[in-house]
């Protein structure tokens, strides 16, 4: 089993591949996360996502409008639960600029900015509507070990772990891919994906009341739930994470009734298991 | 026979001039115009200002009933975004769970998972 782990969006990548003799498939797997986050980052202003925020429309790669396709179909399955355009919503909370260079205080001047606006995706072609623009951390770590587990797994059963958000191929000797959701407890994965969303993580204070980076899209603001956190085991990575984001701005009693495995993490520190764990 | 002429003209002229005297004294316009009755001067000035009244109140009316239109829109966007949201989650519940692939285990951790 060969290992390699290293910075990318924001966050450790952890790449597994169950074969020896795998350094290159490795490195190329590394070179596909920069070359994603070169994509989809909205903190680089020469990243092709930030060029779509600045001209409110471009012909864009295949990988940039299949990823804003996939996020705007989550936003209508999830009845705007889920919604790529919070990016305005997410500055204003705070979140203007990479977390390590984020100031853990300043002022809070209340503002929001609404979401839910208009983007049409046909071919590779996306336009937003004007005021509007797309923020794709809800969706792209998941996006990405997605789309590197499809290459790693061309070399032997394989798990990518962007941060929390994981994504697995093939089965290994143990019978499962080991994931830690807490202290004690620990999922067996043999297909599909996890990720967890929280605001027990990437916090900052303004005005000395703390912030997260989970946008209510209906309010423009860090979402009020009592839940603290959300791990969710779906077909996909990318899934994981869109459903993760939809139960935790659902709440407990919401989350708790919904018929996927998660585990919540209430604010009071209970933990329930639903969905069949 | 001119001089009777001449008198008739004069006297006719001279009735002429009798009535023409007559109606202008008898329009005695000497006399001071009748004072407008004060409450008829009340009534229309009240008149008036009821009528400013009644345009700024409409103008007031008008942007309460704009200012409610927009907060009942705005109110029923958001209805309808938390109904929207409410039918997803449900529609999430009561979908067919979704293969787990996963059970709790006991092997040691190999990753963790957390927020991202």
């Amino acid at each position: 089993m060969e290992r390699r782990s290293f910075r990318a969006m924001g966050t450790t990548v952890e790449l597994v591949v169950e074969a020896d003799g795998v350094s290159g498939e490795l490195a190329a797997g590394e070179e596909e996360f920069e070359r994603l986050e070169q994509v989809m980052s909205r903190f680089r202003p020469d990243s092709e996502l930030s060029r779509l925020n600045r001209q409110g429309g471009i012909e864009a790669s295949a990988d940039l409008a299949q990823v804003v396709g996939l996020a705007v179909a989550a936003r209508e399955r999830t009845g705007g639960a889920f919604d790529p355009t919070v990016h305005h919503a997410v500055e204003l909370a705070g979140y203007d600029r990479t977390f390590t260079e984020l100031p853990e205080d300043g002022p809070d001047d209340g503002a929001s900015a609404p979401c839910g606006g208009r983007v049409v995706v046909e071919g590779r072609r996306i336009e937003l509507e004007d005021g509007f623009a797309i923020d794709l951390g809800g969706i792209g770590k998941g996006f990405a070990a997605e789309r590197v587990a499809e290459r790693l797994a061309l070399a032997g059963p394989c798990l990518v772990d962007a941060g929390g958000d994981i994504a697995v191929r093939g089965v290994p000797e143990a019978g499962a891919w080991s994931v830690a959701v807490d202290d004690d407890l620990t999922l067996g994965l043999v297909a599909g994906g996890v990720a967890t969303s929280g605001r027990d993580r990437r916090t900052w204070r303004r005005g000395g009341q703390e912030r997260h980076h989970l946008i209510d899209p209906g309010t423009g603001r860090p979402s009020e739930t009592d839940l603290l956190r959300v791990t969710v085991v779906a077909p996909d990575a990318v899934e994981a994470e869109i459903l993760a984001k939809a139960l935790f701005l659902g709440g407990s009693s919401a989350a708790s009734a919904a018929d996927v495995p998660a585990v919540l993490v209430t604010e009071d520190g209970r933990r329930l298991t639903i969905g069949g764990l | 026979m001119t001089d009777h002429v001449g008198r008739l003209y004069a006297l006719v002229a001279g009735v002429v001039v009798f009535l023409v005297a007559w109606a202008v004294v008898a329009a005695h316009p000497w006399a001071p115009r009748p004072a407008q009755d004060p409450r008829l001067v009340a009534l229309a000035a009240r008149q008036q200002r009821v009528q400013r009244e009644s345009v700024l109140v409409k103008r007031l009316v008008d942007r309460r009933w704009a200012a409610y239109r927009r907060a009942l829109a705005a109110r029923t966007a958001a209805a309808a975004r938390i109904d929207a949201r409410n039918s997803a989650l449900a529609a999430i519940a009561t979908a067919p769970a979704a293969q787990p692939s996963v059970r709790v285990v006991n092997l040691p951790p190999l990753v963790v998972t957390r927020t991202s």
